[in-house]
Parts: C-alpha cells; structure tokens; sequence
C-alpha cells in the first residue's frame, strides 16, 4: 500500500512539475516565467522531501532545504532584479509560435517516454514512473533555450533543464551525495551570476536584450 | 424493455433542465458582477416567446438555412441518448461509443457553421470561418481526452469507462484523469462559447462567433438553435461530472437509486455551473488568435493525459 502511494505521488509531482515547465511555452511574460519556475522548484524540494521520507533517506531532507534556499529564495530574488530592469519585454515573437511550441511540447513527451522506455522497464524502483516526464522537462527546458529570443527567457529555460535533471537524478537513484548536490548548486549559482553579468552587458550595448540583435553587425 | 424508457426519459431530463442550467450560469454571473440578474428559469420565456414568434428569412437563403436548426437540435438530441445522465451502462451504449459522441457534436457545428455561411450577410461568414478555427483544434481534444479514460478503462464504451472508474476508484485521482479533466474543462469553455474563447451575451462583431453564425436566425428556428446549444452546455457537463467523478450515477434500475442519480446530478451540475461562472467572470476575453494557444495547451494536456495513461499501466 505504501509502495502503490509512494508511486502515485512521485507520478503525481513529476507530472505537476512537468506542467510548470511547460508554461515556459505557453505564457509570454517574464514575471509569468519567474513564478512558474519558483512554483516548480518548490514543488520539486517537496517531492525531494518526500522522496527521502519514503526511502528513508534523512540525506534528501537536508538537499529539500538548499534546494528551496537556492532556487525559490535566492535565483527568483535575482530573477526578478533583472526583471525590474528588463522585465518590460515580453517575448512577442519567438522563433516557433505559441501553438507549435505547444504540440512539440507534447511531441518531446513522447519522445522521452520513447527514450526512457529501456530505462524504466529495467529499474525496480517504485519512482520508476516519473522518469520519462523528468526526462520530457529537460527537453522542455532545452527546447525554450533553443527557440526563444530574449535572453533572461533563456536563462529561466536553462534554470527549468537544471530542475528536470535534479529530478531526473533523485527519481532514478533515489538523489545523489550531499557532497556532488552541493557541487551541483554552487555550480549553478555561479552560472547565473555569470549569465546576469552577461544580460547587464548585452543591456547596456544594445538596448534590448533580443539575442538576435547579438548576430547583427552593426547598429 | 424499461432500458428505452430510461433512455427516452434520460433525454427528456436533458431537455428540460438545459434551460434551467443556462440559466442558473447566467444568474451566478449576474450575483458575482453585483446585479440582480433575471431569475435561473428565465430561458424557458425566452423559448416560449420565440416559438410564438413569426420567422423572417432573407430571399438569399436557401433550403439549407431552414434545414440546419432541426439537424443541430437533433445531433444534440441524439447525443443526450449516448451520455451517461443518470444511469450507465445504457442500452444504447452498443449504438454509440466515445467516437460517435464526437461525430454528433462535429456534425451540428458543420451544419450551423454551414448555416452561417449561407445567407451570404458578412457576419455569417465570419462567425463560421471562426468557429471552424475553434473547432479544428477542439473536437479531437474531446476525443483525445476521453480517449486518456478509455486506455485505462480499456473500451472507449463511455458505459464502461464509467463501471471502470467505478470498480477501481483510485484512478480518478491519477495524472491521467487529472490531465484529462483540465483538457475537457479548456474545450467545454471553447465548444460552449463561453469567455475567454467566445462572450455569450455579445453582439459586437469584434468578439462574435457563435452569435455571429446564427445572428440571421429567428422565431421556431431560432429557438432550437438556442435550445440545441443549451443541450450542448448540458452534455459537456454530464461528460466532465459523470465521467470524472461518476459516484452518486444508478447502475441498477431501481427507483431510489434513479431518484439518487438525479439528485447528484443536479448537485453536481450546480457545482460545475458555478465553477464555469467564475472562470467567466474572473478571464477576460482572449483575441482570437490568440484562442488558437489556449487550445494548443488543452490539447496537450490531452495528450499527456493520454501518454500517462497508456504508457505508465
């Protein structure tokens, strides 16, 4: 019976985690960006503390708390700095419209359940379910960096990859070391801090942060 | 032999509180924006009124335009007999499954976007043109969404589909049903013409379709056009309420658990009926091309509805 919950539950979190990623493709607003990756990341230490209730990990409890500390305080406190500065942009034209980005959204679900197929008949585990949809997030959250035009959109979709692989690592092997997890984090923070440094520049050269002004020669 | 009866008096159920139901909507519309609002059995005054009143054609018409109201109002009549009201499985269910549920509801937008088109006025054409850009995208998400439930019930039998949810009741909280529901809720909104894909109660041509296509119409055919969409209102909601959360439907044809099934019934239109007022009253309308994303979204909450059902079994 707890194993049949415990299942469920993890479909259940990865399915709700999947579906905030995938406001990335429906919405066009920055601040509509920044909430629907805080609403996953803490959707996300939830299921790690869940996770680590129901395979009696106390390991995942502490990973729960720097993962919220991280990627529900800190990212979406710099996020929405950017956002003050940048955030009247919208992203009005992507290069793949609303619609299409929609139905190859569900097309790349397909294909990480097609992906993941070997995987998931092979593992015994009981989160076995949500592997695909981890799997059908990266992708999500790769597709955004490949067809969207304004850089902070870009750099909530590598953000949303980054959450799909956490959750890719914690379903298919129950987490990974606190050691590696906080490697992981600092290495993200240091690239957002990074990527910040970069939009402030592009900004303060051309006045938009459209990264297809960046393939122009001259302004 | 008391099958049929059922069947008859399940359809006259639907007929009778179509009305009511637009009605009551209406009503928690008008309460929620601070007006009194005419009372929930206002729309059947209103089919009186226009059954007794005279019909007016214009000369441009032609054979279709008269022939379209009966074929709309009979396919939602017709579909009032497939969906499971008050009781499942019905008799009827080996005449129609999930498919032909889908084909009716196509066939009546067909003809009265047919209809529209017909009296050559520009308001007609419009609505129809964008009616169909609704509809494209809309009918096969029904079919996809139901389709999620139909996996794991394993017919797309919507009897079946209902006795299985009832013998396994965890699967209603799975992510497939779940899915399956918000993709159903999108379309209800879409098919029914309610915000934020299409105002109800609009004539501005900015923002017409369903009035659009039938703004030439009036007396008897009027009436049924109005009443088939009504009946329309009333399948959605049996589809998202006894499909979804079937508990309260008879299975045996006793008269307490008919008279159960129709309570719950009413319950649970109520509750739907509610929720779809504050949706409206809470969204703004969207421009019209940008209806085409909302459906997109529906539809691929179909779809993962139907991936996670048919691939995590």
């Amino acid at each position: 019976m707890n194993e049949a919950l415990f299942s469920q539950l993890s479909t259940l979190g990865s399915s709700v985690v999947l579906l905030f990623g995938l406001i990335l493709l429906w919405r066009r607003s920055l601040h509509a960006y920044t909430d629907a990756f805080q609403w996953q990341s803490a959707v996300l230490a939830a299921m790690f503390v869940m996770i680590g209730y129901f395979g009696h990990d106390p390991e995942l409890y502490f990973v729960a708390v720097f993962f919220f500390v991280l990627k529900v305080l800190i990212l979406p406190h710099y996020l929405e700095r950017m956002e003050k500065r940048f955030g009247g942009e919208r992203e009005s034209q992507p290069y793949v419209n609303v619609a299409t980005s929609l139905i190859l959204a569900g097309l790349l679900v397909l294909l990480a359940y097609a992906v993941t197929r070997p995987l998931v008949l092979v593992s015994a585990l009981p989160t076995r379910g949500g592997l695909p949809l981890a799997m059908g997030l990266v992708f999500v959250g790769l597709f955004v960096v490949i067809t969207r035009k304004k850089a902070l959109t870009q750099i909530v979709g590598f953000l949303v990859m980054e959450n799909g692989i956490a959750l890719l690592a914690v379903l298919g092997t129950f987490g990974i070391p606190l050691i590696v997890e906080l490697g992981v984090f600092l290495d993200v923070l240091m690239g957002f801090l990074v990527m910040q440094v970069f939009v402030y520049h592009i900004h303060g050269t051309f006045e938009s942060i459209d990264v297809d002004q960046l393939n122009e020669l001259r302004h | 032999m008391t099958g049929y009866f059922l069947e008859v008096a399940q359809a006259l159920l639907a007929l009778t509180l179509a009305p009511l139901l637009v009605g009551f909507v209406r009503w928690v519309k008008a309460r929620l924006q601070n007006r009194r609002g005419a009372p929930p059995w206002q729309p059947y005054f209103e089919l009186g009124k226009l059954f007794g009143k005279e019909v007016v054609m214009s000369n441009n018409a032609s054979w279709l335009f008269r022939f379209a109201p009966y074929i709309v109002f009979a396919s939602a009549l017709a579909v009032t007999f497939l969906v499971p009201l008050v009781a499942a499985p019905l008799p009827f269910d080996g005449v129609g499954d999930l498919l032909v549920v889908v084909y009716l509801l196509l066939l009546g937008t067909f003809f009265l976007a047919l209809a529209g088109l017909d009296p050559g006025t520009a308001f007609g054409g419009m609505g129809a043109s964008r009616e169909m850009t609704v509809a494209a995208i809309a009918e096969p998400t029904i079919a996809l969404a139901i389709f999620g439930l139909a996996l794991g019930a394993g017919s797309t039998n919507l009897g079946r589909i209902v006795t299985a949810t009832l013998a396994n009741p965890g699967v209603a909280l799975s992510p497939g049903h779940l899915l399956a529901f918000a993709a159903l809720f999108i379309v209800t909104l879409a098919e029914t013409g309610r915000l934020p894909v299409d105002n109800p109660s609009t004539h501005l041509e900015l923002t017409m379709i369903h009035e659009a296509m039938i703004l030439e119409y009036s007396g008897r055919y009027l009436a049924l056009i109005e009443w088939a969409a009504w009946l329309k209102l009333t399948i959605f909601f049996a589809l998202l309420a006894n499909l979804f959360v079937p508990w309260g439907l008879a299975t045996a044809l006793t008269p307490a658990a008919l008279a159960v099934a129709v309570v719950t019934l009413i319950l649970k239109f109520a509750v739907l009926g509610v929720v779809v007022a504050v949706v409206e009253t809470r969204v703004a309308k969207l421009r019209l091309f940008r209806v085409p994303e909302l459906l997109g979204l529906s539809f691929v909450l179909a779809l993962l509805a139907v991936t996670s059902s048919f691939l995590l079994k």
